[in-house]
Order: C-alpha cells, then sequence, then structure tokens
C-alpha cells in the first residue's frame, strides 16, 4: 500500500478547519436560536425586524461568517461521510465537484439573501 | 485460496443492538449534520422570498408558522441542533486528547442534556399565536 | 483429544501422593483414578446431568456440498469450569465433528490467532469465559473478512495494512548505532510507547471498526497504533519520522478516523488505539502548521 502515497496529498487542514468551524458554530448556533426562538419569537419575525438586526454591522458580518463556516461544515461532513464509506475514484471527483458546486450556489444565494435583508434591491 | 464467502457488511447496521456508546454517538452526530446541512438549504430557500419583497418574506413565515405541523418540526430541529452541538463539543474534547477514558459518560450526559433542552422548550417552540 | 485435559479429568496429583510409594505405583495409581473419573463422568452424561452450554458455530466450507450457504451448527459442549470458548471450541471439535476449523495456537492471548465474533464483539477465544457469556454462545467468524471456511477469514489484507506503515524500528541514524553500540530508549519514551507495542496483530480493531469497513483503503487502528509506536520512539531520526507521518497524514491514514472507540472497546490488550490515532491527527496538524 505504501506505494500509493504521496507526498503531495497532506489531508490535515480540512480536519482541522471542520474542527475550528464547528468552535465558531457552536457560539453562533446557539445565539442564533436564543435570539429567534426565545428572544424574538419565530412567528413574530417580520422583515421589518430582520432589515433592524441585519442593519447593524456586526450582526450582518457574524450571520454572513455563519453562512460560510456553516457550509463549509456540512458540505465538509458530508463529503467526509461519503469518504468513509469507500467513495472513491471518478465517483469521488464527480462527489465533491458536485458539493463545490452545492456550497457555491448556496454562499451566492445566501449572501445575496443576506442583502436583500438589509434592503438593498437584489432582484435580477 | 478456492473460494472465500463474502458476508458484507450486512452484519453492520444489522447489529446495532450491540452498538456501543461511541458507535451512537456517531450515528447520531451523522444523522443530526445530515439533516442541519439539509436545513441550511431549505433555510436560505425559504428567506429568500426577501429577495422579491418585504411583504412576501414576511407573510411565508407567518404562514409557516401558524402550522402546527411547522412548530413540531421546529422543535425536533432544536433537538437534533443542541444534541449535534453538545455531542460536538464531546467531539472536540476528544480531539484534544481529553477525557477519553469518559467519552461513553459524556455521550450519555449530552443526551441527557439534550432531552432536558429540548422539553424545557417546547413551551416556548409551541406556545404563541399559532 | 487434544494435548490439554480438562481439569476435571486431569489427577489429582495431590490427593494421591502417598509418601511410600515408588513414582511407577503413583503414576498408575492416578491412571486409574483418572479412568474412574472419566467413567464417571460418562454415565452421568448419558444420565443427563452433566451441565452443558450450547455453542452456536459458523459453517462455511465451499468444497463441500452441504455447507456452501452458509449456517450454524449448534454443539452442546459439557461446562467445565474456567472455560474459555476456546476450550469449547477444540471440545466439539475433538469430540463431535472433526472438519470444524478455527485458527488457535498458544491459548493465553499472546498469538493473536483466535480472534472470533463471540456474541456479537470480537474477543480472543482464549480470553473469552464461557461463564462470562450470554447462552447460547454464538461463535462467528471475524466480520468485514472474507471467510475461508468455517471460523477461519482471509486476514492478508490486514497484514497488508501492517505492512504498509513499515512496522519495524529504523534506528540507525544515532551515534550510538554508528559507534556500534546498543541504542537506548529513556525510560519517559518507553512508557510513551509501552502500550502500542502490546498489538498482537489478532486484527480484532480492524474487524470492530465500521469505517475500515466501508473504506478499505484506510489504515485500520492497528496499523496506525503500529505506526504510533516507531513514530513517538524516540531512537528514530526525524527523517524517518517525517516519512512516517507522511503515510499517516494521507486521506485514508488517521484523518478516517471518526473516534467511535469500538476498536478501543474490542481490544484484548487494552491498547488505547482512539487516542493514539489522536494524537497523531495533532501531531500532524502541528507538523503541517510548521509549513505553512
Amino acid at each position: 500500500m505504501a506505494e500509493h502515497y504521496s507526498s503531495f496529498d497532506r489531508r490535515g487542514w480540512r480536519w482541522l478547519l471542520q474542527r475550528l468551524t464547528a468552535a465558531f458554530l457552536i457560539v453562533v448556533l446557539a445565539f442564533h436560536f436564543m435570539l429567534l426562538h426565545f428572544v424574538n419569537h419565530a412567528a413574530e419575525i417580520t422583515f421589518a425586524g430582520s432589515q433592524a438586526r441585519m442593519s447593524q454591522v456586526g450582526y450582518f458580518a457574524t450571520m454572513l461568517l455563519f453562512l460560510v463556516t456553516a457550509t463549509f461544515h456540512g458540505v465538509n461532513g458530508v463529503y467526509n461521510a461519503l469518504l468513509n464509506q469507500g467513495l472513491d475514484g471518478t465517483a469521488k471527483r464527480v462527489v465533491l465537484a458536485l458539493l463545490v458546486v452545492a456550497s457555491a450556489a448556496l454562499l451566492l444565494q445566501g449572501t445575496r439573501l443576506a442583502l436583500a435583508l438589509t434592503g438593498m434591491d437584489v432582484s435580477l | 485460496m478456492s473460494q472465500s464467502y463474502d458476508r458484507g457488511l450486512v452484519e453492520d447496521f444489522g447489529r446495532w443492538r450491540e452498538f456501543s456508546a461511541g458507535m451512537w454517538a456517531w450515528v447520531l452526530h451523522k444523522f443530526t449534520g445530515w439533516v442541519l446541512i439539509g436545513y441550511l438549504f431549505t433555510h436560505v430557500a425559504v428567506l429568500s422570498t426577501a429577495v422579491y419583497g418585504s411583504s412576501i418574506y414576511t407573510e411565508t413565515i407567518r404562514e409557516l408558522e401558524s402550522l402546527l405541523v411547522v412548530r413540531f418540526l421546529e422543535v425536533g430541529l432544536l433537538a437534533v441542533a443542541v444534541f449535534h452541538i453538545l455531542n460536538g463539543v464531546r467531539l472536540l474534547f476528544v480531539d484534544l486528547g481529553m477525557g477519553l477514558d469518559a467519552q461513553d459518560k459524556s455521550f450519555y450526559a449530552s443526551l441527557v442534556l439534550t432531552g432536558g433542552i429540548v422539553v424545557a422548550s417546547i413551551p416556548t417552540f409551541l406556545g404563541g399565536q399559532v | 483429544m487434544s494435548t490439554q485435559l480438562p481439569e476435571s479429568e486431569r489427577p489429582d496429583a495431590d490427593g494421591e501422593s502417598t509418601g511410600t510409594s515408588t513414582a511407577q505405583q503413583g503414576r498408575l495409581e492416578r491412571k486409574r483414578a483418572g479412568t474412574a473419573e472419566r467413567q464417571a463422568r460418562e454415565e452421568s452424561e448419558t444420565a443427563g446431568e452433566v451441565e452443558t452450554v450450547p455453542l452456536e458455530v459458523y459453517r462455511y466450507d465451499p468444497d463441500v456440498e452441504g455447507k456452501r450457504r452458509p449456517r450454524f451448527d449448534t454443539f452442546h459442549v459439557p461446562l467445565e469450569q474456567g472455560m474459555t470458548v476456546l476450550d469449547a471450541l477444540i471440545y466439539a471439535r475433538d469430540e463431535f465433528d472433526p472438519s470444524l476449523t478455527f485458527r488457535h495456537s498458544c491459548r493465553q492471548a499472546i498469538c493473536g490467532s483466535d480472534a472470533l465474533f463471540i456474541n456479537g464483539e470480537q474477543r480472543l477465544g482464549c480470553q473469552a469465559q464461557i461463564a462470562d457469556l450470554d447462552h447460547p454462545v454464538k461463535v462467528e467468524p471475524l466480520p468485514h473478512q472474507a471467510v475461508e471456511k468455517d471460523l477461519v477469514v482471509d486476514m492478508e489484507h490486514f497484514y497488508e495494512q501492517m505492512r504498509s506503515v513499515e512496522p519495524y524500528f529504523q534506528g540507525g541514524a544515532s551515534e550510538a548505532d554508528a559507534a556500534g553500540e546498543e541504542q537506548l530508549q529513556s525510560r519517559e519514551n518507553r512508557e510513551k510507547i509501552k502500550m502500542s507495542t502490546r498489538c498482537i496483530w489478532c486484527g480484532a480493531c480492524q474487524s470492530s471498526c465500521n469505517i475500515a469497513a466501508g473504506d478499505n483503503k484506510y489504515l485500520g487502528p492497528a496499523a496506525i497504533n503500529k505506526a504510533y509506536r516507531f513514530a513517538m520512539d524516540e531512537r528514530e531520526g526525524e527523517d524517518v519520522k517525517d516519512h512516517r507521518m507522511n503515510v499517516l497524514e494521507q486521506e485514508h491514514g488517521v484523518w478516517r478516523c471518526q473516534t467511535q472507540f469500538s476498536c478501543t472497546d474490542v481490544c484484548p490488550k487494552d491498547i488505547p488505539l482512539t487516542e493514539h490515532i489522536q494524537e497523531l491527527k495533532r501531531e500532524a496538524v502541528k507538523d503541517n502548521l510548521r509549513f505553512w
């Protein structure tokens, strides 16, 4: 087996990033739930309320970072789960490409949504 | 070697009764993870109504929140998120090499804590104007 | 009968010995006592008084018509105090069915040849006490390996993974070695790798690992532990350690471990496998941070 390995192939960064995003997400996800279910009841959410929150730079930046980290953490988790099941070869490359495209789409739409919630016109 | 018999992976999940704590923790962590990433996509999709105007956004949320099913699904989402968070904390400690001997106890603790938090949150989630 | 007699058939030397009898007399006496005991036992057996343990054993043999489809055979083995699953299997083979096939050798958890799937858990047959198990005792070959015959599985993949981490000491760079002297290890360092040296290559951990089952390229707990034993050995040079870490840092190396603790739970030598794998992950991250 040893000959299959090459030194250009160190994957530790994905493992580390998964942990770092986890640490961030623990705090922000808990905050998100508290704010939008306990402080503000979900049923009472209005555009005006969302706009008021999203207009604060700190909140906006946190939410955007929340989107980026959650997307990475989630999609990387899915990719890992598939690797654990023995995903390999062409199928692996195809899945990776699909996941990257899905992530990019999510990030794009998420950013667009975030801007829309500040009151900006982002309709195409 | 003349011939051999491949028993395949049948015994893996067919033997769930024999799973130990660490295995259950992994199964539940993966399951909740799949739910959460699935929800992230849905969440962004639903909130994207904001792109088409402020009133559609408000109305969509109001309408969804008026459905009892949605309220129950939200409780489920909370359970999933809380477990993923608590077991995630447990896993971070495991990754740091801390408390490995108590990994089973910390899993049970995260289960119990999840249950407690969810039960305590039910009034808030189901209450309010339905 | 195998070379080992069950306790009750072994003559009780202390009770038999009389000060005056010669060695020959003693032997004859013991033999007579043994025969009497055996007869008594056989009698009680026919009377159905002997407590037996039902042993459900997985049977498969590609060369025998009726055994091409795996099935379970039940053997009722007379229970002895201190009987292990291996003892029971040996009894079943010697007394009931000589075609019953399983690997075993030392019977004292050192050779690592009798790892079996007993009542849903990977254990050594020689370490599993019948008294500790629920009845019937279900004995199967190790999961996730192809079955050759009965309880014998193909271990080649496991050995291949073990070989891939170069499981041998590669010192040679030290001054001591150059001077033709013994390469001594510090007490602390020995203590650090102590548990990892206990591996007997039985393959129980690999078989218990859900990830190793799904991802065939995953090195697996045993091989990673073996790599740990040498990577953490201070007597090996930096370049050797680098080389070892390089193997472990591959996609199918340490990162695939999902800390399910299955391996640690089943290891018959109580090696903290998960702990070692986790330490190597951190070591790998530290290594890579240095290059950033």
